[in-house]
């Protein structure tokens, strides 16, 4: 017979232990429920779509090898349009309604942003690596974890490497004016401070620009032989484009959000030799190879085709994810996750750099690379 | 039930309204309301704050466009000013919310006066391009003051505490909300049936004629666009709040369209029709999703990963539907309905 104390307390620790299982949203016995927001619609849904499939690429590979201590992982999928009051309306709802258990995206950078305090408040684990941005991850907090590197950093990495490959020229950028170019111009301006570059045309845009012949007229005018094309996808290509209209062969640089194929396809034969810098392995180094065969027997051909570098930043984030819960095992909790997701170290996800949190650090802050545009293989290859 | 509608004095005229039901119904839907936070999850709670700052903001256009006449397209632009005059004391400097709800008001109404004096003569489309042009300066000046707005990086507003209530939690956000908006709704009522109110009419139906009444049209034309900037700035402020992050991006030129539509399918002119238009534009893609999710987990899906598309259509599919079918828009629909049952079993 057990004595009046130890039954009381068997019964305490189980009431505790069911409140604690019975709190546990988006966890059933043979379910986990993941949930992602992100613009899968408009021009932005060509790292929208292309997240998306690394992140189901993840989920069908752990699926594959039998889910999370049994557990098979389902995703749930929504639409922001990227409108922040659209994500903010798709973060309440998927906590709320459909009571996910972690979100593997928060939508881009602004969007993000909009929805910590919501996330933060609720305490659910997040990996939002679709937009790296500062305040994602300073001040940490708790929940939210960030695979990837700043774009304050990755400017300046590419700016150090063309500065020391072409010392003495003259120097252009045309900048977004948004959160995105002011981290661009920020890791510019400490590169241009630090190789004291001549910088003969600066300039910023405004988002939604198509039309950049006054620009790029401005640039060639002050004779710019080294131009850093600060735009997302369309704008770089414009840029590109109207530069090969007037002539002008300068030495360009772009940031990794235009680092896809569909950019090289829209640029033609001008887009050969562009250097760009990305976090995520090049295009034909052999992780992403087999990466791709994997992904050819787990998702659609069209979605194969829609894969670009953000699949890769969505794979590898929801694999440092889906190893956290699965280091929980049975007692899948968020408290758990965040835990496992801190001891995070050296973490090999495949198709970038190792991946390493820690106790206070939110940021994965990964290793970057300096590629250059190969029109021929519509691909781009490391130079370093 | 009363069979007539007969006023005999100008106090029935003004007053709010004179039907008992009127006010029970009223009553009640305040007292829904006020129980909506304890009743609603997160997510359906988030929809009623949006309809509630949707509301406000709408009821801002509405006394520049649907009663005085005056189109705007540029109403955004006093939304992100009224955002940014309350972040930048609030969250930057650290002052009181009290001061950053009254610098949300004043400073749009300030600034408004500078598009009201070339509205003084302007009319219809010269004064909507008119007022775009000024939303594209106000964003833009925002993005180059970073000194004081922090440019593109945007400002995080944390949630306000006043008479010693926090308003962290969602709870007492939208109860701030509600207070707002029902503030904001009787004060545009008392306004419409002021002196000021039927000037303002006046000056919409035709202003030649209310000059010849001896309107000053300068003076009235200039409260109309200082009172809607007003009011447009709360709701920008309170807006910056629900998204705990002001930034020139989250305020599109699509908002200045959406105000417009709120208008157009409430029934243009008609406060009531304001609320009605709020309430609908919100509604209409969560009703989309639902009713989509009805016929299946595709369909569902097709909403979810094409929701921003499918919004649009239905925003553009009802205004295309209300201007050809139901020009007086919802409160013309509701009015049909309100006579029927009063007059029933008779037609009129």
């Amino acid at each position: 017979m057990l004595s009046r104390k130890a039954t009381i307390a068997l019964l305490a620790s189980g009431m505790f232990a069911y409140a604690a299982h019975a709190q546990q949203q988006g966890v059933t016995a043979n379910e986990i429920l993941l949930g992602e927001v992100e613009p899968l619609t408009g021009p932005p849904a060509l790292l929208g779509i292309a997240y998306n499939v690394g992140t189901k690429v993840a989920i069908a590979e752990a699926n594959a090898a039998g889910g999370v201590d049994g557990r098979k992982l389902r995703l749930l999928t929504d639409d922001d349009g990227y409108v922040p009051t659209r994500t903010i309306q798709s973060v309440r709802k998927m906590i709320e309604v459909d009571k996910i258990f972690a979100f593997t995206s928060l939508s881009g950078s602004g969007q993000g942003l909009a929805v910590l305090p919501i996330v933060e408040k609720a305490g659910i684990p997040a990996m939002p690596a679709i937009g790296p941005v500062t305040g994602l991850y300073t001040p940490p907090r708790k929940s939210v974890f960030v695979v990837g590197q700043s774009y304050e950093e990755g400017m300046y990495q590419l700016v150090r490497h063309l500065a020391t490959s072409f010392p003495g020229k003259k120097w252009g950028i045309l900048t977004q004016d948004d959160d995105y170019g002011v981290a661009l111009r920020t890791g510019f301006a400490r590169a241009q401070q630090e190789f004291k570059l001549n910088v003969v045309s600066e300039g910023e845009y405004k988002k939604g620009q198509q039309d950049f012949s006054s620009e790029m007229l401005r640039v060639r005018s002050a004779g710019a032989e080294v131009f850093m094309a600060g735009g997302v996808i369309g704008e770089n290509v414009a840029m590109v484009k109207e530069l090969e209209k007037l002539g002008s062969k300068p030495v360009v640089g772009m940031f990794w959000p235009g680092r896809v194929t569909a950019t090289l396809k829209l640029m033609g034969p001008a887009s050969d030799g562009i250097y760009a810098v990305d976090y995520v392995d090049p295009d034909n180094s052999a992780t992403i190879a087999a990466f791709t065969e994997r992904a050819k027997k787990l998702v659609s051909e069209a979605e194969v085709k829609a894969m670009n570098r953000y699949t890769l930043a969505a794979y590898a984030s929801t694999k440092v994810l889906i190893e956290a819960m699965r280091r929980c095992g049975k007692n899948l909790t968020w408290a758990c996750t965040i835990t496992e997701l801190e001891k995070t170290k050296n973490f090999e996800s495949g198709v970038m750099g190792p991946i390493s949190f820690g106790p206070g650090v939110r940021f994965s802050s990964q290793a970057v690379r300096i590629m250059k545009a190969d029109f021929a293989t519509l691909s781009f290859k490391p130079v370093q | 039930m009363r069979s007539g509608h007969f006023k005999e004095r100008t106090e029935q005229l003004i007053v709010l309204s004179d039907s008992a039901p009127v006010w029970a119904w009223s009553a009640v839907l305040v007292v829904a309301l006020a129980a909506a936070p304890y009743l609603l999850n997160a997510y359906l709670l988030s929809f009623v704050v949006l309809i509630l700052i949707t509301a406000t903001g709408a009821l801002g256009l509405h006394l520049l466009t649907g009663r005085t006449g005056l189109i705007s397209l540029g109403h955004v632009g006093f939304l992100l000013l009224g955002a940014y005059a309350y972040a930048v004391p609030v969250a930057k400097y650290g002052l009181s919310p009290f001061v950053g709800f009254a610098l949300a008001g004043t400073a749009p109404a300030l600034v408004s006066v500078l598009v009201g004096i070339p509205s003084l003569r302007l009319k219809g489309l010269y004064l909507a391009i008119t007022t775009l042009a000024f939303s594209f300066i106000i964003a833009h000046l925002v993005l180059q003051m970073s000194w004081l707005t922090n440019g593109a990086r945007g400002i995080q507003v944390p949630r306000p505490e006043m008479f010693g209530i926090s308003f962290d939690s969602d709870i007492r956000f939208a109860q701030l909300c509600l207070f707002v908006a029902t503030i904001t709704l009787f004060g545009v009522l008392n306004i419409e049936r002021s002196r000021v109110g039927r000037a303002l009419m006046a000056v919409r139906d035709n202003d030649i004629a209310a000059r010849t009444m001896g309107i000053n049209l300068q003076a009235y034309k200039l409260r109309a666009f200082m009172t809607s900037a007003f009011v447009s700035g709360i709701a920008g402020a309170l807006f910056g709040i629900y998204l705990s992050f002001v930034t020139v991006e989250g305020f599109p030129f699509l908002m200045s369209i959406e105000a417009l539509a709120i208008l157009i399918v409430g029934g243009l002119g008609s406060t009531l029709g304001v609320v009605f238009g709020s309430i609908f534009i919100v509604l209409l893609p969560e009703v989309g999703r639902t009713a989509l999710s009805l016929l299946g987990e595709n369909a569902a899906k097709l909403f979810s990963t094409g929701a921003n598309e499918l919004r649009s259509v239905l925003y553009g599919v009802a205004i295309i539907l209300f201007l050809r079918f139901e020009p007086r828009g919802l409160v013309g629909l509701w009015g049909d309905r309100k006579r029927l049952w009063v007059n029933w079993p008779l037609r009129f």
